[in-house]
Formats: C-alpha cells, sequence, structure tokens
C-alpha cells in the first residue's frame, strides 16, 4: 500500500516538476518562479540534513546560502565570466567552505546553545558581505549577468532552460540525500537525534558526524545560493541574514521535517504564500508570521506528518520521540562527554 | 587619549544595554528553553509606548516606568496564549514562533507609527554634559548607566535575597523538583518571562533616546545580546554582564581604528571565548549543553 503510494507521489512529482515551464505559462507567472522554488526547497533541506536527521537546530543556514551565492557571482564576475557549470561548483565549493570554517566552534555546543550560536556565527558573513563594500557591493548588493552554460559559446540559460537546469541539480541533489538519510552515516546521524549520549558510548565519535552534517548542509545550502543568485541576477547581504534563515527553518517545519520531501513541499507552500500575499496586501509580513504561529501550535509535524500520522508510518514516529528526547536530554543530562 | 576616554563611555554604556537585555534574554532561556527572538520586538515596542506618551506631555521617568509596565501586561500575554503551550515541546518550536511574532511585530510598528525614525527627544535635565578635565560626558549617557545599573542591583537582590529568586534559581535546576515540592512552576515561568521582558522595556525606552527610535531598533541590538549570552557563558548573570561590557567597550574601541570592523570584532571575540572556554567565560559546566 505505502509503495504504490509513494510510486504515486514521485509520478505526480515527475509531472509537476517536468512540465513547470508549461505550467507557469498557463497560470500566467514567470517561469523563475519555478526555479525558486525548486532552490528554496534545496536550501529548506540542507536544513532539514541538521534540524530532521541530526535533531540540532541550525538557524543560520542562510549563511552557507548567501556564501555560496557571493561566491559563484563574485567568481563569474572576477575570475571566469560566462561559464555556468564552473560557477555552480565554485558555489558549491564556498558554500562548503564556510560551513567548514565555522563548524569548529558550532560542534562544541548542543541544545539552544547550538541554536543560539548558528543564528550569532550566521550573521559574521552578513557584515562581511556588508562591510566590503568595495568587493561585494555592500548594502546595494551586487549585480551579475548570468553566464552560459559552458563558456561564451555555449547554451543560453535563459527562462525554461535555465529552469531545466537547476532541475537537473536539485534530483541530482535530492538522489545523493536519498542515499544519505540510508547510509550508515545518516543512520548515525539519526542516532545522534535520539540519544547522543548513547551514541558516544558505542565509541562513536558524535562530533566528527554533526561536523560532517554540517559541512553536507553547507555544501548543499551553497549550491542552492549559488543558482539563486545566477537566477536573480543579483547577490544581496540580506540574502544571509538570520531572517532568511527563519524562512529555511519554517519551510522545514511545514512541510515535514526528518522526511526526504517534507522540506520541499514546505518550500513550494511558503514561497507561493509569500508571493501571492505580497502581490496582495502591503501587510503580507504579518501574514506570513501568522503562518509561522499557526503552523507551530497547530501543525507542529508538517504537512507529511500530519498526513502520514493519518496513515500511520512508524517512520515518522520514530522521529517524534526522538525531537522529544533531544530536549530532555539536553536539559536533564547536559552536553554528553 | 582624549578621543579613547570618551569611546570606552560609550562602549560602557552600549555594554550595559548589552548586558541587560542578554539578561533577560538568558533569564526566559535558562528556565523554559525559550529562545526569544521577539525580545527585540518588545524594546521597540517599549520604545514607542515612551515616545506616544512622551509626545502626550508625560513626564520622562514617569513614561519609562509606564510602557516598561504595559509592555509587560502584553508580554505576559504573549506568554500565556502562545508560547506556554510550547514548553514541553523542544525549544525549536519556540524559535520559531517567536521569529513569527517578530516579523508581525515589525510590520504592526510601521503600521502604526510609521516605517520611518521617529524623533525620540530626551527631557531638557538630561541632555546636559559633564565635562571632567578634557573629557565630555553626555548626562543623558551618564544617567543610562545610572539606571542600568540600579536596574541590575534590584534585580541580583530579587534573585539571590528573596524566596521567589531562590524558587526560580531552583526551577532552572530542577524544573519536577519544584513542582513536586508544591511550588506553582506556571507562576515562575510567568514572573520569570515578565522580568525578562521588564529588562527589555527599560532598555527600549532607554536606547530610544540614544539610538534613535524605528522598527527595527530593537532587532539591532538583540544580535549582539546574543553574542553576550554566548560569550558570557548560559545560565550565568554575571557572564551577561562581564560579556556585555567585554562586547560594547571592545564595539566601540575598534569603531576608533577601525569602522568598518565594529561588528566583525564581536565575532572575533566570540571565537575566542569559545576556543579558549567552549562554556563561555562564566558558564556552569553541563548545564544547557
Amino acid at each position: 500500500m505505502k509503495r504504490t503510494l509513494d510510486t504515486a507521489g514521485l509520478s505526480l512529482l515527475a509531472i509537476v516538476l517536468l512540465g513547470m515551464p508549461v505550467w507557469m505559462n498557463i497560470a500566467r507567472l514567470n517561469v523563475s518562479l519555478g526555479t525558486s522554488l525548486l532552490l528554496f526547497g534545496l536550501a529548506a533541506a540542507s536544513v532539514n540534513i541538521l534540524v530532521g536527521y541530526t535533531g540540532f537546530m541550525a538557524f543560520g543556514n542562510a549563511a552557507f546560502f548567501g556564501v555560496g551565492a557571493y561566491g559563484s557571482a563574485l567568481f563569474s564576475h572576477y575570475i571566469m565570466p560566462d561559464n555556468m557549470i564552473v560557477s555552480t561548483i565554485v558555489g558549491a565549493v564556498t558554500g562548503t567552505l564556510s560551513a567548514f570554517i565555522l563548524a569548529p566552534f558550532l560542534i562544541r555546543r548542543r541544545g539552544i546553545y547550538f541554536a543560539l550560536m548558528t543564528v550569532a556565527f550566521g550573521q559574521v558573513y552578513y557584515f562581511i558581505a556588508y562591510r566590503w563594500s568595495n568587493v561585494t557591493g555592500g548594502e546595494d548588493g551586487f549585480s551579475i549577468s548570468r553566464p552560459h552554460l559552458f563558456g561564451p559559446n555555449g547554451l543560453a540559460m535563459e527562462g525554461a532552460t535555465y529552469y531545466y537546469y537547476v532541475l537537473v541539480i536539485f534530483v541530482a541533489v535530492m538522489v545523493f540525500l536519498w542515499f544519505l538519510v540510508r547510509s550508515p552515516f545518516g543512520l548515525s546521524l539519526r542516532a545522534i537525534s535520539q540519544n547522543e549520549v548513547r551514541v558516544r558510548y558505542l565509541a562513536i565519535n558524535s562530533d566528527k558526524l554533526i561536523f560532517k552534517a554540517l559541512v553536507i548542509s553547507g555544501m548543499v545550502a551553497g549550491i542552492a545560493g549559488s543558482l539563486y543568485s545566477m537566477s536573480i541576477n543579483f547577490a544581496y547581504p540580506l540574502l544571509m541574514d538570520w531572517h532568511q534563515s527563519g524562512d529555511f527553518v519554517m519551510m522545514t517545519i511545514l512541510g515535514g521535517a526528518g522526511t526526504l520531501w517534507g522540506p520541499f513541499i514546505g518550500a513550494i507552500i511558503y514561497t507561493l504564500a509569500a508571493n501571492v500575499l505580497s502581490s496582495k496586501t502591503e501587510t503580507w509580513q504579518i501574514m506570513i508570521g501568522a503562518l509561522f504561529v499557526i503552523c507551530v501550535l497547530f501543525f507542529p509535524k508538517g504537512i507529511l506528518g500530519f498526513l502520514s500520522r493519518a496513515s500511520t508510518t512508524s517512520e515518522r514516529e520514530d522521529v517524534d520521540t526522538t525531537l522529544d528526547h533531544v530536549h530532555t536530554d539536553a536539559l536533564a543530562q547536559g552536553e554528553p562527554g | 587619549m582624549e578621543r579613547l576616554i570618551p569611546e570606552i563611555v560609550n562602549g560602557i554604556v552600549l555594554g550595559a544595554f548589552y548586558a541587560i537585555i542578554a539578561i533577560g534574554l538568558s533569564l526566559i532561556m535558562n528556565l523554559t528553553g525559550t529562545v526569544n527572538l521577539a525580545h527585540g520586538s518588545f524594546l521597540t515596542l517599549a520604545g514607542y509606548l515612551a515616545f506616544t506618551l512622551l509626545q502626550r506631555g508625560t513626564n520622562f521617568w514617569l513614561a519609562l516606568g509606564i510602557s516598561a509596565i504595559l509592555t509587560v501586561v502584553i508580554g505576559l500575554i504573549v506568554e500565556r496564549t502562545l508560547i506556554q503551550p510550547l514548553y514541553k515541546r523542544i525549544p525549536l518550536y519556540s524559535l520559531l514562533l517567536t521569529f513569527g511574532l517578530a516579523l508581525i511585530a515589525e510590520e504592526v510598528f510601521r503600521l502604526i507609527w510609521g516605517p520611518q525614525s521617529v524623533p525620540f527627544s530626551t527631557p531638557a535635565s538630561l541632555q546636559g554634559a559633564t565635562i571632567i578635565g578634557d573629557t565630555v560626558l553626555p548626562t543623558y549617557r551618564l544617567a543610562i548607566m545610572a539606571v542600568l545599573a540600579l536596574v541590575m542591583v534590584l534585580l541580583l537582590l530579587f534573585m539571590y535575597r528573596t524566596r521567589q529568586g531562590l524558587r526560580l534559581r531552583g526551577a532552572v535546576l530542577n524544573r519536577e523538583m519544584m513542582a513536586a515540592l508544591g511550588i506553582n512552576t506556571q507562576v515562575l515561568y510567568m514572573m520569570n518571562f515578565g522580568l525578562g521582558i521588564f529588562l527589555a522595556a527599560v532598555a527600549g525606552v532607554l536606547a530610544s533616546g540614544l539610538i534613535g527610535l524605528s522598527p527595527t531598533m530593537g532587532n539591532g541590538l538583540l544580535m549582539p545580546a546574543f553574542i553576550t549570552v554566548v560569550i558570557g557563558g548560559m545560565g550565568s548573570l554575571a557572564g551577561c554582564l562581564v560579556g556585555g561590557l567585554l562586547l560594547g567597550v571592545g564595539q566601540s574601541v575598534t569603531t576608533l581604528y577601525a569602522p568598518a570592523a565594529s561588528e566583525i570584532v564581536t565575532y572575533v571575540l566570540m571565537a575566542v571565548v569559545l576556543l579558549i572556554r567552549p562554556r563561555g567565560l562564566f558558564g556552569e559546566e553541563g548545564l544547557f549543553g
């Protein structure tokens, strides 16, 4: 039963994603909105690695996202213009590096302290972009023209073509994550979220695993950020602000943390809601805030969690208890080791 | 030197703000595990309430008191209706909820008081300056230091010399045990949250007179307050005080020599503290991971 449901769901998803330029055309929307949906989905997936699977409250992933955005924007402006593939790789590398630099500090703490540190440390890149204005354009941001696929004579990355380029990368990352969460590494992360003390008793160095999770999360966020800056032809400091991180966490929770597709579904709903609301009313920020409040109070397990509770799959319930364990452990036992 | 001393004074004032906001944050965090991202909104709210009162000709100190009390009342309503249901869940949810509240608050401030900063005037009696040698010390800054110091002393007396303070400290260590001893922990949560918001409100009104009042005023002060908590160590009021002053003075002095680095220096400070002493300067080992 579950298998048929999964197949049906995936086929539906494939139809929606492959036909996106057509659907967007019918709805009289720009295909770049479809691109944004994929990219925010990736950003939320990067949060999900930490929040959903490892049980760590990562509230600073916009930093990695923004570094990826600036990384490929600056690279394609100053070093190698007109090469999309290399720019994307550079975005992934800078995103990874940005997490690699912060991870040694972040892994030192757990629980709410970790959350605080991700918020605080995330802002460091924001201020660098903001203050280093002769290179980054400071507050005004940094405009870029979208490069061709591979050198000036390559395929032009306009509209639907760019969408499909992003879609290929999106699918690749999701497949990577599918394997990741089923690998021994992914299972160890889940174990950490359930009971880190016990994981350490098994002589597993949880710090190292969390370090890796952070770096992978940085890489995925960096890819998303890089492609996003190329999509809007622009990189600006607010991409790295903690408000942006909050949006990413919200998307993850809204769709369902700890599930592979939940964050993407959350990203779709959140982005479409923000888009519609901001075009209809000037006070849309209030509505988005209200969405946060309502979702937290009434749908804490997100949409996928809500649905799968109806069909009682055991997988989700595991994740639930996990989240509660983290809390009691963090309060009662403090830091392991 | 004649430029350094005023900067150090500025730094101490700034640091006192960071400290008082950080203490409020940390009180709420320690007891209930709630990272209050809406803390900055309460600062701004108190500022705007005081601004409205001042426009009607209320005395400055009276306006400070009234707006602080009103802000605490609003804070308690929010705590009871929205945050309290989340105490049993993991802290991520209250983090998200207060984040949503901060978004709502910012927009509401914009709707009521306009998107631009408003002219928040300090009373004439506080506008002069004291001159010691070559150094000019504005009276308002001295008044801020005096008020914040007074608030800090009162808070410490409350926490360490009263029965309610003892209960609060006990509940931080073990909530279940407190409840088992017949103490109404819900009342403790309310009192604790109100206390945190009160500190934020006082800081908000005073800061409005110093750095100007706009819908985003409080959020600008929130981030350094977070860093203060990390540097000082969670669970420690003294840590917040020392961390805040360290941060404020560090930032001000850097502004003098390298203005562009004034924010970055706070992060460098945080990184150094975490490398040398991961639990923060005064943090207790094992408490709050």
